[in-house]
Parts: C-alpha cells; structure tokens; sequence
C-alpha cells in the first residue's frame, strides 16, 4: 500500500510548471474580477421611506441621498436665483448652440438687446403682456425665454402644434415669435379667427418672403428679428426690476392623456430646482462639464426640453437639438425616431456628442442597428457578447475593455460616425422603455444609461435610475409580466407617493406597493386651474407674472400607475 | 524529460488549469435562477421586505388603551390629539418604565403640568379631557413636548372622542 501511496504522489518538474500555472490561473480568476461601478449594497436601498402611511396611500419616498430631513436642492448652485443667472458670467468660453459659436457674455449682450427691442417695438409691457413663442429649437427660442423672463412679460409655449389654434382663441397673446417658414400658416389662423380690431404682432426669425409680406393684412404688424435686435442693440438697454424665483415666466400648453389641454405655470425656481436635478443624475465621477456636447430629442416646448436646454447652458455645454423636436413644419411629415433623427443633430456645427438625451424609440432603434452591425463578425460577437454580459452580470461596465476595441467599437463607429467615442451617457425620457432593450442597451453602448420618467407638468426628470446601475432583473420581469424598465427611485428634489394602494395586501408585507403616482417638490409645476382652460369664448385670461401662491402640501397626480419594489426603484405598470 | 501527465498530481492540477480557463474564456452568461436577497449573494439582489410602515389609524381612548405594552406589543400614547408611537422608548413608557402610567393614554395633561401622577390621566370610558383649565405656559410646556416627540418618536395615528367614530 505504501507503494501505490507514493506512486500516486509521485512529482516532478511538470508538476511545478502546471502548479505554477494553477496558482496564477487561479489568482487571475479570484482577483482579476471586475469591480462594480457602483457597490451593490446601494442599490439595495435606493429611496428613503417614511415612517407613516395614510391610508390608501403608500408611504412618501424620496431619494435616499436627498433623505426626508433634508431640504430639496433647489439650485444647482447658490448664485442662481432666477433664470438669467443660469448664464455664468465667470464662464468665457466659447460654446456652440446649434450653428452659433458664443459665449455666455455675447449670449446675454444678445438677450438685453432683444429684450430692449422687443419692448420698445412691440410696445409690450412688463406683467401685462405675454407672447407666444412659435419658434422651432434654435438659440433665438433661448434668448426670447430669457429675455421676456428678465422683463418679467410671461411667454407661452406648445408641446404639438395642433394646440395652437385652441391656445390662440383661449390665450391671445399681445406677440407671437415664429418662423419665416411658419408665417404663412400662422397669418391663415389668424385670419381665419378673423376677430374684428384685435391687433397682431408677429416677430419673425429669418427673412419672411416678399409674396407673404404683401399678404399681409392691416391689422398685423410684422417685424423682423434681427431688427428687432438691431434696434435694441443701438439704444441703451431698458433695465426692469429683476424677478423674484417665484414668478411665473412661461405656460406651457400640453395635451393630456385624456386630450384635454392644460396649461402648466414655469416659474424660474421651478426650472432653477430641474437644472439641478439634471445635474444630480450624473455620478461624482463623471458631471457634466464645459467639455460636454448635449444633444437632445425633446423640443423647448415642454418642460423636459427646456430643462435640459438650460442645463446645457448652465454647464456651459455645447448643445443642439434632432429634426424630431421641431413641432412646427409647413410640410406634414412626421420625423422618424430613428438613428438618422440622431444623426441629424450632429449636423449642426457642434462637436461630437457626448451626453444624449434620447427617447426611447431612438434608443431601440440605435441598440438595434449597433448589435445588427457586431452580428457581422459573427464568432468574435459571440464571444464578445458573452463576456460583456459577464462583465455586467457584475456590475461593470466599459467602453475600453478588449471586446470594444475587436467587435463594439467598430459597430458603433459604422452606426453613428466619427463620434461614436465620445458618448458618455445616454439619458431615455418622454416616452416608456420597454424592459427588454435595457441590457442589449448596455452591452450596445457600453456607458451609463439612464431611465428617467418624465411628465409635462414637471421640470426635468421626475425619476431616474443610477446612472451606474446595472442590475438585470429579467428573470423577475418575465414571471410578473413586467414590460416596462425600470425607471428608478425619485430625483433629489422630487417625493413621491402612491394613492389608491392596497392596504391589506401591503400589511401582510408580501405585496409591491401599486397606486397612482403624485409628486410634490421644487420641480413640480402649478397647473392652470381647470376650469380656466374650459372657457373657450368667455373672455379673457390673463397669465399674470407675480407671486404665485404655492400651496406646500398639494401634490400633483400625473397619472401614471407606478410599482415600487423592495430596494426603492419604481416601475411604470401598465 | 518526458512528458508523462499520466501522474496523478499533473492530471490534477491540468484538469483544474483547464476547468479555470474554460470559466475565463466561456463565462457564464444567464442570470441566476433565484434573485438573491443579500447583496453578498449577487449583484442582482433584491431586499426581501420593504422598509416597514405603520399606518396613520384614528384613534378612541378605549381603541388605544391596548397598546400599553405590557404584553410586549406597540407602545402608544398621546399628546393634544396626536398619537405617538413610542416603543422605541420602552425603557421610559413601557409597564415598568418611570412614565409607564402614559401608555396607552392621553397624556397630554400630564405633559402640561409636568406631572406623572395617575390623576392626570381621565378614564377611558370618558369624553377626553379639554385641557381648558391650562395656564398658558403649561400650553407652552406641552407643544414643546410635542416638538420632542415628533423628532424623536414617530407619528402614527391621532386621537377623538369615543363616539366620534
């Protein structure tokens, strides 16, 4: 027995060499995992929750690094009061806004001078009047908001053009900003209002043509933007006392989920609180910067694309906007949400893009035409594939690892151009993300990618996943029949609750918390009260720019059926 | 030397150096069956339970009397109307704690006047105790205990009369 003992034990220098190799195979295994971007014992708590609960409610939650003693950050930084300080006179760099290379000094030289031309010109007064900015994103949408919110007049805006004959029977304004392309159509609504005396200001953007200025009747008085700037410019700027945060600067018109119109009050702490929840979305490691190009699908109309606008402008990022934002086209076509919409924004003068705001038909289809391109070199995919879905099923994930440089890199590159590199982030809002483009998504883009829920009535995002979280729930997805991604916990300046839960259920302590969502924060815009918006031919109302009287415990329902699972994120149900 | 794996160590040790870079090479690509309610157990992990919440429950003087805590269940009092749930505080308001006598009771007279005697206390079965006769120190005396309880103790429920519900 002695004998087969050692002769089972028996080594020689082969051993050692394989020995070696095993300690190393096996350290490599043990040691060389990837980290995770973000510890996952954070993620298992991602909203504070209170204590109480009403009944039939569910408790209030907010983001846990917001927590429910503090109070909501409602600036992104301490100097920025009203809307005009969101342009920092400490930055002079140059950025580009669409095709205009300016920095903040010569953008807010441009503001004062449209500011002081619009009001002598269009005889418009401070708090009596209001305009209607009819414009397509362009940086002359940006200097109107700012400098009618810096006179204190109130501008109106539309989230679809088939609001504007309604708004323009329910809300005459005293101006209407528009452009050259839009006139005709534009003067045709009016003449068809046909309501006798009432006198129309227009103020174009562009050259309005020589046929459609002929056409224009006697009660209409058309000027030309750059005029209008021209005259302001030439003349001492008009001074107005500064706004106080509280002031209503916009409405903006929306169609709910029913097809009503309603009307939602901006005013600029509103937009000053969406900036900073913006802001928060991005980790320590990686915030926006002068370095950025944000290009974004959501047009200025709404709440969302204003507050992402004037985050671009705060960070002092380059910033443009898709062919698919642009709500006002004299031709019927609706703009595909595609890849080429993406593509189209990177036509403008800017840089390459580093931070997307995309929705998310735009990210499917980019998801999509990424992994169709990796597909091509069939057996590295395969591979590449699998260790990224590894590396992820970790929590990591990079855009510099080996399976970018052989198979993703090369498909992004084919997809979106020269500047597939740069995108750093992906943020998906205004619309539903399906739950099962969330991990292709990951592997596609191989950077953060952000779920936000978004609403008309609020500015900026109103929850919003981690942007380092990579956790993959598919399994629990399939069984409960969720569709729909995660959209995480509320934003820091956001609380959130659900009504019409099922107490019984979640007592028993097995249930989700199910119910209709409301929120209250900062960013949580005043509605038009209802009946203002019902009476189409009794009179008229006036958008007053003063002190709004914010109510502090109404919460604003945005109808929306929302699940709230273990760890705090929420989940859109249908 | 000759190449001899047919030892048993080298087999050993090849078959595990294959099995480790097998797992390098082809890792494993489908999530895990079970989602893991520990966060050492997988990144993917879901708590178990959601953070507990009381419910905000109205409240009779002879609905709240129960909850004395001498059974080792919640402990709850109440000061002006409002019901405190204290259980935290076991050691001072529980049977044998020195302000026992307020669990389960309106204390808000007793909180007033500084006391902890049992005529501070009125009887269940009676209407609740209007607190008119306060002076208004005493008033002064009380919100600032509520102000104490609010930020120590949470708020759960509040408290009317007997026949009011």
């Amino acid at each position: 027995m002695a004998l087969s003992v050692s002769n089972l034990l028996v080594t020689d220098d082969l051993t050692i060499f394989l020995g070696l190799i095993a300690g190393t195979v096996f350290l490599l295994r043990t040691f060389y995992r990837p980290q995770p971007l973000v510890h996952p014992i954070l993620l298992g708590r991602q909203s504070e929750v209170a204590r109480v609960r009403n009944p039939g409610e569910s408790a209030v939650y907010r983001n846990y690094g917001t927590g429910l003693m503090n109070r909501f950050p409602i600036r992104p930084h301490k100097d920025v009061q009203v809307l005009s300080d969101l342009l920092r006179p400490d930055q002079d760099s140059q950025r580009t806004l669409w095709n205009t290379k300016i920095s903040n000094a010569a953008l807010q030289d441009r503001v004062a001078s449209f500011g002081t031309g619009i009001l002598r010109l269009a005889g418009l007064r401070s708090q009596e009047s209001n305009v209607l900015i009819l414009l397509n994103d362009c940086i002359e949408f940006l200097i109107a908001d700012l400098a009618l919110s810096s006179h204190s007049i109130p501008s109106m805006t539309l989230t679809a053009p088939h609001l504007l004959s309604p708004i323009l029977d329910t809300h005459p304004p005293s101006a209407i900003i528009t452009q050259a392309e839009f006139l005709p159509t534009l003067l045709e609504l009016i003449y068809d209002a046909g309501e006798e005396g009432k006198h129309h200001t227009i103020i174009v953007v562009g050259e309005p043509s020589h046929s459609v200025m002929a056409s224009v009747a006697s009660k209409v008085k058309i000027l030309v933007w750059a005029d209008v700037e021209r005259e302001g410019f030439k003349v001492e700027k008009i001074m107005s006392p500064l706004p106080k945060p509280a002031d209503v600067f916009s409405v903006s018109f929306f169609s709910d989920s029913n097809g009503q119109i309603q009307g939602t009050q901006l005013t600029h702490a509103n937009v000053t609180a969406g900036v900073a929840a913006i802001h928060a979305l991005f980790p320590v490691s990686s915030m926006l910067s002068t370095l950025d190009t944000i290009i974004s699908s959501h047009s200025l109309g709404g709440t969302y694309g204003r507050a992402v606008a004037y985050t671009a402008l705060f960070e002092g990022a380059s910033f443009a906007t898709m062919t698919s934002s642009k709500l006002f086209r004299i031709d019927e076509v609706t703009v595909k949400q595609d890849v080429a919409d993406i593509l189209s924004a990177q036509l403008h003068a800017i840089p390459s893009a580093t931070i997307l705001f995309l929705k998310p038909s735009h990210l499917e289809t980019l998801v999509d035409a990424i992994l169709r391109e990796a597909k091509k070199s069939f057996l590295l995919n395969a591979f590449a594939w699998r260790h990224k879905i590894a590396d992820i099923a970790e929590g990591f994930v990079s855009k510099d690892t080996l399976w970018d440089r052989l198979v993703y890199d090369g498909a992004r590159a084919r997809v979106i151009g020269e500047g597939a590199g740069t995108v750093r982030t992906v943020i998906v809002g205004e619309g539903l993300l399906p739950a099962k483009v969330v991990m292709p998504a990951r592997v596609a883009l191989s950077c953060p990618v952000i779920n936000a829920l978004t609403h008309p009535a609020v500015v900026g995002p109103v929850l919003a996943t981690n942007a380092l979280d990579l956790q993959n729930f598919t399994k629990l997805e399939e069984s409960a029949n969720h569709s729909l991604a995660l959209v995480g916990p509320p934003t820091v300046s956001i609380e959130a609750k659900l009504l019409g839960v099922d107490d019984t259920a979640i007592e028993e302590g097995g249930e989700d918390p199910t119910g209709t969502l409301n929120v209250r924060g900062p960013p949580v815009t005043r509605l038009l009260a209802g009946d203002e918006m019902d009476t189409s031919a009794s009179g008229y109302v006036n958008v007053h720019a003063g002190e709004s009287a914010v109510d502090e415990d109404a919460w604003t329902n945005l109808g929306v059926r929302i699940k709230v699972h273990t760890n705090g994120s929420f989940r859109v149900v249908a | 030397m000759a190449i001899n794996i047919g030892s048993p160590c080298n087999t050993a040790l090849l078959l595990f150096i294959l099995y480790s870079v097998q797992k390098i090479v082809f890792p494993s690509a489908s999530p895990p069956k079970e989602i893991p309610h520990e966060f050492r157990n997988g990144y993917s992990w879901l708590p178990k339970y959601h953070q507990p919440t009381v419910l905000f429950k109205t409240y009779t003087p002879k609905t709240l009397e129960p909850f004395h805590g001498n059974d080792n269940g919640r402990i709850l009092l109440a000061i002006d109307g409002t019901v405190f749930d204290v259980t935290a505080g076991r050691n001072f308001y529980g049977p044998n704690g020195m302000y026992g006598n307020f669990a389960g009771r309106d204390a808000s007279r007793g909180m007033a006047k500084q006391s902890f005697d049992a005529e501070m206390l009125t009887p269940v079965d009676q209407p609740l105790d209007k607190l008119t006769d306060l002076q208004p120190d005493e008033i002064e005396n009380m919100k600032g205990w509520i102000e104490h309880f609010s930020n120590k103790y949470i708020i759960c429920g509040k408290l009317v009369e007997n026949d009011a519900v």
